[in-house]
């Protein structure tokens, strides 16, 4: 396992409930996170599993839709009227946009469609566990970069970098994310509310345009590639 | 129960037959009655008289079998009834009387009593016989004729559904073959002379269009299993040699990273069927709103910008473009054009234009997008809508050979139709999805 792979230590022993029927999915599942450093609670069936999420045990929860007996969603909104707010994400076979508007509505804080790679959910996951971040900061500061949000500019350890709106609006995404991995089609959904976008490989060209100019020549990379998965703002210690 | 129904329409005909007999033999037997009476009226008294003594030998007898002739206190002069009918009134209009004679059973008679002009009676009888008779012959005629009608009736009966049970029988054995999966067996139908062949006729056509359905969707599994398996087997073949050459870890690494690479192309076409499937399905507007396509031309610009100019293309918004409201599904109509534009730039070569635009009709709103890329030839332009259609030029270029589909998929579900010509100058191709223009209010 590369460092890629490895939790940041306060995500470490932190607790996801899984309600997942299939087996093998579950298997590897528990598999992947297990050896990620989580700490994994699996129930088959939506009953166990809102039983596990009242005793409040769970710090984020992944719940699949199709039960046997029943909608992932209807636990999920069970669970929601007893005032658990643990973060879910919602896995599903359904892609259309109705499902997950539905599933979204239902109490779900994430959808996730199958099939999906583990690096997706994983990124995923720990974006639901570092939530929620301060949204009302006018300024933001990581490293060395700063962020006037209103006067939409940025600068590097003093440099103004300038930048294209959409440039803007994703380098702002990066920062509010520090050290934290996030997938193409994560910064496709949030970034540019798309999802079914052909060529993925499209992120990855806006991601250099921005690199090209937050990275100058010279300067310690900040943005940087993480190899199947997507990208990361890196944070000096 | 055909027999049974057989029997009841007999039983009928025989009753209708029987009724109007006998009403027509009540009312021949009234006017004879009064015809009589009538002409034996106008004789003398003496005469009369004369005439009923002796109408024992007379012709009268065939007609009339009883007469009497009585005086005003109903006691009899001359006649073989004997004594005064009871209940007779001498009205001129005919009784059915029961008489009882001095020896033998009682019988039954039509009377008919008139008053003379001398205050006498004369009453005149018809027995019922000539009724019974014919009632008679008419039981044993139905008797006699019932037996053979019936059996030939039962023997037409059984011929003709054997026939058509044989007829049945064939068609089930034909519906079992079709089932065992002989999905060109066909029901016999001739010439559809009748209704069941008529129906046999309406299955078969039915057949036709379900075996034409899965020959296409037969097809279309053959070129997914073909586009897939591609990728797999070169995510294969690299997984062997990785196993049976060289180990070190970098180049191990690389190519793991290939053969993922390789299966997300695989996921990535089954993902885009799944996606065609889904929305070929929904017929559901509720996720309709207007969308300014001038405003989706914009974002779909302003993402696929920086990959144009990277791979050395031009892409460009015209700056012209009509607002272009339309009524539709934002997510869906990114999807639509981000495909159009993605396949635009895939197929146009370096130093190529794309461009976009929207247009505000009479009659439709224009959504296009023109390139100088390698055109598609007027005789594939309806192909390359299908699924998984690839001009032999195109083989090369990566990609699931479903964007098009999945353009035609969501134009449809949107009344949109798709036109494909050539760019301007014969060069390239001009993609225009026309929509229909949204209804204000």
């Amino acid at each position: 396992m590369s460092e890629d792979d490895t939790l940041p230590p306060f995500l470490e022993g932190r607790t996801v409930l899984l309600i997942e029927d299939d087996g093998r999915i579950a298997e590897e599942i528990v598999g992947e996170l297990t050896g990620r450093g989580f700490n994994v609670h699996h129930e088959e069936t939506g009953n166990a599993g809102l039983d596990a999420a009242v005793k409040g045990e769970a710090d984020v929860m992944v719940v699949d839709r199709l039960l046997p007996g029943c909608d992932g969603l209807s636990v999920i909104e069970a669970m929601r009227q007893q005032g658990i707010r643990v973060p879910v994400l919602v896995l599903s076979a359904l892609s259309a946009v109705d499902d997950r508007v539905m599933g979204l509505k239902a109490g779900g804080d994430d959808y996730l469609t199958k099939p999906f790679a583990m690096e997706e959910l994983v990124a995923r996951i720990e974006a639901l566990l570092r939530r929620p971040d301060d949204t009302r900061n006018t300024k933001l500061r990581t490293g060395p970069l700063e962020m006037d949000l209103i006067e939409r500019r940025v600068w590097r350890d003093g440099r103004e970098i300038d930048l294209l709106p959409r440039e803007f609006r994703l380098l702002e995404y990066l920062m509010r994310r520090p050290g934290q991995v996030l997938t193409r089609s994560m910064l496709l959904e949030d970034v540019w509310q798309y999802r079914f976008i052909p060529r993925t490989n499209l992120v990855d060209v806006h991601i250099g345009k921005l690199r090209r100019k937050v990275d100058a020549p010279g300067e310690e990379p900040l943005i940087q590639s993480i190899r199947g998965t997507g990208f990361q703002l890196r944070v000096s210690d | 129960m055909a027999l049974a129904a057989m029997a009841g329409v007999m039983l009928m005909q025989f009753g209708l037959v029987y009724a109007q007999m006998e009403a027509v033999e009540s009312r021949r037997s009234t006017e004879l009655l009064q015809g009589e009476a009538e002409l034996l009226a106008q004789m003398s008294p003496e005469h009369l008289e004369y005439v009923i003594r002796r109408r024992a030998t007379d012709d009268l007898r065939l007609i009339i079998n009883s007469a009497g002739l009585f005086d005003a206190g109903h006691a009899l002069i001359a006649g073989d009834l004997h004594t005064w009918p009871r209940g007779l009134k001498a009205d001129g209009k005919p009784h059915n009387i029961e008489i009882y004679p001095e020896e033998g059973a009682p019988y039954p008679l039509r009377l008919l009593a008139v008053t003379l002009p001398d205050h006498t009676i004369l009453v005149l009888g018809r027995s019922f016989h000539m009724l019974a008779e014919q009632k008679f012959m008419l039981r044993h005629a139905m008797l006699v004729a019932a037996v053979p009608t019936f059996l030939f009736a039962l023997f037409l009966g059984v011929a003709l559904s054997h026939r058509a049970l044989s007829r049945v029988k064939e068609m089930h054995e034909a519906i079992d073959r079709i089932m065992a999966g002989d999905i060109h067996e066909r029901l016999p139908a001739n010439r559809e002379r009748d209704d069941l062949e008529r129906l046999a006729g309406s299955v078969n056509r039915m057949l036709d269009r379900l075996e034409h359905l899965m020959d296409g969707m037969r097809a279309v599994g053959n070129d997914i299993a073909h586009d897939l398996r591609t990728p797999l087997s070169r995510v294969r073949a690299k997984l062997e040699r990785a196993q049976s050459g060289e180990r070190n870890p970098e180049q191990l690494e690389a190519a793991i990273g290939r053969a993922v690479d390789d299966l997300d192309q695989c996921l990535g076409i089954i993902t885009a069927l799944l996606r065609i499937a889904e929305i070929e399905n929904s017929r559901r507007m509720a996720g309709f709103a207007q969308v300014k396509l001038r405003e989706l031309m914009d974002d779909v610009f302003d993402l696929y910008e920086p990959i144009a100019e990277m791979e050395d293309k031009k892409l460009e918004a015209l700056p012209s473009a009509a607002e272009g409201p339309v009524w539709g599904d934002r997510h869906l109509l990114i999807e639509l054009l981000a495909n159009l534009v993605d396949n635009a730039i895939k197929f146009t070569p370096e130093g190529g234009h794309i461009v976009l635009d929207v247009q505000q009709k009479d009659d439709a709103v224009l959504l296009i997008v023109t390139d100088t890329g390698t055109g598609i030839a007027p005789e594939e332009r309806q192909n390359v809508l299908s699924r998984f259609y690839r001009s032999d030029k195109s083989r090369h270029v990566p990609g699931s050979g479903l964007g098009l589909s999945l353009v035609c998929a969501i134009a449809h579900l949107h009344d949109a139709s798709v036109q494909i010509e050539s760019g301007p100058d014969g060069r390239g191709t001009c993609f225009s999805i026309a929509f229909p223009v949204p209804v204000l209010g």
